[in-house]
């Protein structure tokens, strides 16, 4: 096992990884940028290390540098965590050609997976089911009528120019194809200048439902179940939970098969999640992600395993040591991303420097955190501040504990997507179950009870008589902070005025 | 004193009349027994209404506040009666509005230019900030009468983007 290990990454995800190196009594090695000097997994690792610079790529994203704290600290292995760099075959190569453990997948399965086009053609080899349609376009109508029967109703006709939803057609059976494929290539023509079509199985309602494997070093792989991912808006996720309500033992043993199969297709190693799209009891390959995930607390706390620590082991050599039978999967648990963002007004960013915090506690609530006070929330990096996962025994229990622990928290001087999550948590959509990707999309935030905002109003009105009344006594008295100020101002008159020498004497 | 408070875009009518260590507060006229106390100089307040407790965070200053309670998020505009009647006096001889950005970031594209006339939720321009591309739109059918930012320009939150007068009044 590594004595000491090099963690390349920030925020939350660094504090989680040294969180689990320091249980098994291994070493970190933060890096961290001009700005993060101050920054929670700088402060807590054994050695951290300035990588300088302003930007990301001066710091989290230079290869350079990181080897080089890497080779200065003795590290013997480095985790990337997600985003930045971890999903960059060049770095984990060079990685290696350090001499250094990469506590990831193997290059070439990050590359396999990492082109739409290949890993489409590598997991249709490895039969894994894709979502059926053309790579090419269609001649004709003709063409387009026997590609159907191939792919199979309901169809999507896309323009080949398009995106952005623009010129796409559903048709549900063959006697609406004709019309809807001129249509279409008319639409195509107008908006993109370009006519040509391709068909895809149109899929109704889709849910983001993922699995996660694990494999070692001898080709050992386990599946650790699906999470749910379906409440997402622009293919970010808000919340996510283990397991699926919608996957019975059948379907979850058939979708740990599949995934097994897409990870062993690319000689997958280590930590990863298979992406796939499910709907009306289908499911088809998405990606992978050859990674760490950032939701994967809701596995750990369903299973009992510590991810990073298998990563760890992993990396190491170690051998799984257990088979699919093993891995446990006990009640229910929900992760709710706290980003720093508005619901109210779209999801726009918010920034600010964080004040009041008021962190949940209690039975079964876990915190992955990289928020502290008097940390500033720019937009230098990703706006996700913390992590807020529920256990429960079921999912009901779950939800109840989540609301109760969002309740709790309260993160001052920025803006959260917390009352977000909130109202997904008492949509009755969300509660049957009976949701897909699109929910986020359909409800209205920011909307709040009359009587509530009574209550704020009151506590508003009473804060102004407060703030006035503290004015009224003298500027800002009555903080520290304006005391500070003022005795600094007072210790730099005094050195500026000698006159005051003459009337001490 | 009476305050106009608007809370989430609603406006409510809070009177407070304060007897030695005693607050009177009508809301919306309706009297309730209220204690306030602050917690911290960090904007945590612990609030008694009728003998329900609540648990208060409340950030800002004395026009504009955030209050947070029970994880949901209150935006909060404050007027007393004297602000009131002069921003009434204000707004009667000026009219149209500034669009300001609400967050820093950088100004990709600008979609308008002085003299066009833009719809109820007509693009204006696109803001970049924390890696995502936000449409800044205009609230209602409106004429752009200025445009304070130019395209590539890094802007503040609070800075002013383009100003717009209401097109029923300038026709």
């Amino acid at each position: 096992m590594f004595k000491r290990i090099l963690i390349a990454n920030r925020g939350e995800i660094a504090l989680r990884i040294i969180r689990s190196a320091r249980e098994m009594g291994m070493q970190s090695v933060a890096v961290y940028s001009e700005f993060d000097s101050n920054a929670l997994h700088t402060r807590i690792a054994d050695i951290a290390v300035p990588l300088g610079g302003q930007l990301p790529s001066e710091s989290y994203l230079s290869i350079d540098k990181i080897l080089q704290a890497a080779k200065d600290t003795g590290a013997e292995a480095i985790h990337p965590g997600y985003g930045f760099l971890a999903e960059n075959a060049e770095f984990a190569r060079r990685v290696e050609e350090a001499g250094l453990a990469w506590i990831g997948p193997p290059a070439e399965s990050i590359i396999a997976m990492g082109d739409k086009i290949e890993s489409r053609r590598i997991m249709s080899a490895a039969e894994v089911p894709v979502v059926p349609g053309l790579t090419d376009p269609v001649a004709d109508f003709d063409s387009a009528i026997r590609a159907a029967e191939d792919i199979g109703y309901p169809i999507a006709i896309k323009a080949s120019a398009g995106g952005g939803g623009k010129g796409i057609r559903i048709v549900q059976k063959p006697e609406d194809m004709e019309g809807a494929f001129r249509a279409a290539s008319g639409e195509a023509v107008t908006a993109f200048g370009d006519g040509r079509l391709y068909l895809e199985r149109y899929l109704d309602r889709p849910r983001h439902i993922e699995i996660q494997v694990l494999f070692d070093g001898d080709g050992n792989g386990v599946h650790l179940y699906e999470r749910e991912c379906s409440v997402q808006r622009r293919h970010q996720k808000l919340l996510e939970e283990c397991p699926s309500i919608v996957v019975d033992e059948a379907l979850r043993a058939e979708m740990g098969e599949v995934a097994l199969r897409a990870g062993r297709a690319v000689g997958y190693v280590g930590a990863g999640t298979v992406e796939f799209l499910y709907s009306n009891g289908e499911f088809f390959f998405l990606e992978m992600n050859t990674r760490l995930q950032v939701e994967h607390p809701v596995t750990e706390m369903v299973t009992g395993i510590d991810l990073v620590r298998e990563q760890l082991r992993i990396a190491s050599g170690e051998p799984l040591g257990y088979s699919q039978a093993d891995i446990p999967r006990n009640g229910w648990s929900i992760e709710v991303r706290i980003n720093a963002e508005d619901p109210a007004t779209g999801f726009l960013p918010s920034t600010g420097k964080i004040g009041n915090l008021r962190l949940p506690g209690g039975p079964w609530v876990r915190v992955d955190s990289g928020m502290f006070r008097g940390m500033e929330v720019g937009l230098n990096y990703d706006p996700m501040l913390a992590k807020l996962v529920v256990w429960a025994p079921t999912r009901d229990m779950a939800v109840a504990r989540m609301i109760r622990a969002l309740q709790e928290l309260h993160v001052g001087g920025v803006r959260t997507g917390a009352p977000a999550a909130l109202a997904v948590l008492n949509d009755e959509r969300f509660l049957s179950g009976d949701f897909d990707t699109s929910i986020l999309s359909t409800m209205d935030f920011g909307v709040t009870s009359e009587e509530e905002e009574r209550l704020a109003a009151v506590a508003a009105a009473i804060h102004r008589r407060q703030l006035a009344k503290r004015s009224a006594l003298g500027g800002s008295a009555g903080t520290r902070e304006g005391w500070l100020k003022r005795s600094r101002n007072a210790v730099s008159d005094f050195s500026s005025a000698p006159i005051f020498e003459g009337e001490g004497a | 004193m009476k305050y106009f408070v608007t809370v989430n875009g609603r406006e409510h009518e809070v009177v407070i009349d304060e007897h030695s260590d005693d607050l009177n507060v009508v809301v919306d006229g309706q009297t309730l027994d209220v204690s306030y106390e602050e917690v911290d100089s960090l904007g945590q307040v612990a609030m008694n209404v009728d003998g329900m407790a609540h648990a208060v965070s409340i950030e800002g200053d004395a026009n504009t506040c955030h209050v947070v309670m029970a994880g949901y998020s209150y935006e909060i505009e404050l007027e007393d009666e004297r602000e009131r009647a002069a921003h009434a006096a204000e707004g009667a001889s000026s009219g149209g509005g500034v669009v300001k950005s609400v967050m820093p970031g950088v100004v990709l594209e600008l979609l308008v230019e002085v003299g066009d006339e833009v719809a109820e939720r007509g693009p204006l321009l696109i803001l970049e900030a924390m890696k995502m591309q936000n449409e800044i739109d205009a609230q209602s059918a409106s004429r752009v009468t200025a445009v304070h930012v130019a395209k590539g320009e890094a802007v503040s939150a609070g800075q002013k983007l383009v100003t717009l007068e209401p097109l029923d009044s300038a026709e």
